[in-house]
């Protein structure tokens, strides 16, 4: 797997300076060792919670990113203003990350959140309980950019894409730096393999990126994505970049996985990683709800992917303790679900 | 060790200086002990929480604890310093899962007497580490004598030495659990420059983890007040503080199945008496609620017992009796919960 890294829209470097302009803002999440119910064979999980960063996931990170940098780069006078579309996570980042950044010194203007009109209530008042202005457009993509676009067009506002754009993949890529630090604790210099939840793809390549740049081949960079949401393993299989199927309704328990990879993203997949496996929608639950049982952490449908690939049958036999894969990290993305929900689709389910 | 020296919980006969009390000493031993074999569990802060109180608050997570809750501290240190083949408590829970965790890493047999009404996920996990369980009625029938009389049948019969580590009022288990007060300390002043705790809120059910905590406190941070905080329906501590002797209650009905103790023991009085600031007392609807706002706002599932801390200090706020910007520590003492009872729980509060 020879990268041709001057392809990629970022290297490691980036992610050194993303650790370094984040440090303080971040937070340096924990890394829990499983207990026993959650390992398999003689695997050692380790998983890294950001389900605690602020805001509820790692998206903070990336969002905090490239606001901060966006201030450092500004040349014009006046307030800087940046705005997005998201109903999930990505919005309550950046409008925390908005909030957070703005000083006497460098005004930021509260987030401007472009939401589709269907986006729940709760997601709504969460954004704007972290700062955000929320305005709603029609429930269509277009809709979405273009109400983005005369936002920028207006208000001259940066945009901050939620997984393409470089400085938030390399905000993201911060995680895996924090990881290697925290395994030092455990007498680790490394895992032997991670496993890591795909959906636009920031999240995986930021850590792809930072972990090739560290320890070039040794560590098992897997992905992990719902059945109902493959177009990164379809992308992967083919060496092609496809998004979803026609007619995929996207209706996964995994919502914060339902966009595909980008122009950015995809290429560092394509060479970074070595695996993408998929997981069906009672696997996902079932990983999630063994997760709070076991690890007493609420964590969100799109984090129990991570989870399904780690305790299932694919990655165990395809990656074995006898080929030398015992230390595992596993990225808890985030924990913003509702729990009264979530377990009624468990029982639902026979779970 | 007989039973009787060390759980004779509601003789006010022997005189307090006859009693073999831990010290700070004992607690720095058991971390010795406990090093590498517990978790040194993170210590959680939230800028909305501390906003919305007005004050600095450090979360210790030991639903993050092997087993799930503190209590492994204290079962281990207690283990590792006795003898014979076997071990056998009584507990509610999470002692019976500590016990038996510590018995199989130290090699040794366990036998949990356990309430018939304990929680499923309790039972299974106990089972899971090995434990062998003998179920009894909580409201009517006698755990201490079930537990003698077992002892006694396992010499008799079969020759095998079982030593007995109740849950809460011996030395070793008081040292080790007072490890976790240990810990939450040092963090506080190395990771977050905070020389000393103003406050310190702990769970009581026996006292065992209070206690262990306040001679922690008492070294590190003299001036600390140490908080107990009971379910409203279990206030047998704060009356025995009260009134100077110790109290025994029918067991109380109440959510928080982790202190559903009758009596404190001689022991953990004795600590408490000297070392707990007061002890004060909330509803279930609170403790629930703080459960609901720990899963909901910090992604952490913990159970009820384990949020009488949290619950206590935001009752001690809204009664204006922290100043503002206080120091405060709370020990989340656990997140064993069936998932099931969890929502449960959860969707009952408004």
């Amino acid at each position: 797997m020879q990268a041709d890294k001057d392809q990629h829209c970022i290297t490691l470097k980036d992610v050194k300076e993303a650790s370094q302009r984040l440090k303080g803002m971040v937070k340096r999440t924990p890394l829990l060792k499983a207990p026993s119910s959650m390992n398999v064979e003689d695997k050692e999980f380790y998983f890294k919670v950001e389900a605690m960063q602020h805001t509820g996931s790692f998206k903070f990170r990336g969002a905090l990113n490239a606001t901060k940098s966006q201030i450092e780069q500004k040349k014009t006078p006046g307030p800087l203003a940046v705005v997005t579309h998201s109903s999930g996570n990505h919005a309550q980042a950046v409008a925390l990350a908005a909030r957070l950044c703005n000083t006497k010194e460098n005004p930021v203007k509260p987030a401007t959140i472009v939401m589709p009109r269907g986006a729940p209530q709760v997601k709504q008042e969460a954004t704007k309980s972290y700062g955000g202005e929320v305005i709603l457009c029609d429930n269509t993509n277009e809709a979405r950019q273009e109400t983005a676009d005369l936002i920028m067009a207006e208000r001259g506002a940066t945009f901050i894409h939620p997984s393409e754009n470089p400085l938030v993949i390399a905000g993201q890529g911060t995680i895996a730096l924090e990881i290697i630090d925290q395994l030092q604790e455990f007498g680790l210099d490394a895992p032997d393999a991670i496993i890591i939840p795909v959906g636009g793809g920031g999240l995986a390549s930021g850590n792809a990126v930072a972990l090739r740049g560290l320890f070039s081949d040794k560590i098992k960079i897997i992905l992990a994505e719902p059945e109902v949401l493959d177009d990164t393993k379809r992308s992967f299989e083919s060496g092609q970049h496809v998004k979803h199927r026609p007619g995929n309704k996207l209706d996964s328990v995994a919502d914060g996985l339902k966009t595909t990879l980008g122009p950015n993203t995809w290429p560092i997949v394509r060479d970074l990683v070595d695996d993408v496996i998929i997981v069906s929608e009672e696997d996902i639950l079932r990983a999630t709800k063994h997760t709070w049982e076991q690890l007493k952490v609420c964590i969100e449908p799109s984090a129990g992917v991570g989870v399904a690939v780690a305790i299932g049958k694919e990655f165990n036999s395809k990656y074995s303790t006898n080929q030398g894969i015992k230390n595992v990290a596993v990225i808890l993305c985030g924990g913003n679900v509702d729990i009264l929900e979530t377990a009624k689709k468990m029982e639902q389910m026979g779970l | 060790m007989s039973i009787n020296n060390t759980d004779d919980n509601t003789s006010s006969g022997k005189g307090e200086d006859t009693l073999d009390l831990p010290t700070y000493d004992d607690v720095i031993e058991a971390a010795r002990r406990l090093k590498g074999i517990s978790h040194v569990t993170p210590v959680v802060t939230s800028r909305t929480l501390n906003k919305s109180l007005g004050i600095s608050i450090f979360l210790k997570c030991e639903q993050l604890q092997r087993m799930g809750a503190f209590k492994f501290r204290g079962a281990y240190n207690a283990l590792s310093r006795s003898t014979g083949g076997g071990v056998c408590t009584f507990s509610s829970g999470n002692h019976a899962q500590a016990i038996a965790l510590s018995a199989r890493l130290l090699n040794r047999s366990a036998t949990i007497i356990m309430p018939n009404d304990a929680p499923k996920s309790k039972v299974s996990a106990t089972k899971g580490y090995g434990g062998n369980i003998i179920f009894y009625d909580r409201y009517t029938q006698d755990r201490e004598a079930l537990a003698r009389d077992y002892i006694a049948q396992q010499q008799q019969y079969h020759g095998i030495a079982f030593s007995f580590v109740p849950p809460y009022n011996h030395k070793d288990v008081i040292a080790g659990q007072g490890t976790a007060g240990k810990e939450l300390m040092e963090t506080v002043q190395t990771d977050h420059g905070i020389q000393a705790l103003d406050y310190l809120f702990v769970c009581v059910g026996g006292g065992g983890l209070i206690s262990g905590c306040s001679l922690a406190a008492n070294a590190l941070a003299p001036n600390c007040k140490v908080i107990g905080v009971e379910p409203e329906a279990g206030n047998d501590a704060q009356q025995s503080l009260e009134q100077g002797k110790i109290i025994k209650i029918d067991t109380p009905s109440t959510i928080a199945d982790g202190a559903q103790t009758q009596a404190i023991g001689n022991l953990t009085f004795a600590i408490m008496k000297r070392r707990v600031d007061h002890i004060i007392t909330v509803s279930d609807d609170e403790l629930i609620h703080e459960m609901r706002y720990l899963g909901e706002r910090l992604k952490m599932i913990i159970e009820p017992t384990g949020c009488l801390g949290l619950a206590g200090l935001r009752k001690m706020v809204s009664m204006d009796q922290i100043p503002s910007g206080a120091n405060c520590g709370v020990i989340l003492s656990g997140g064993n919960v069936d998932m099931d009872r969890y929502c449960d729980l959860v969707s009952s509060s408004s």
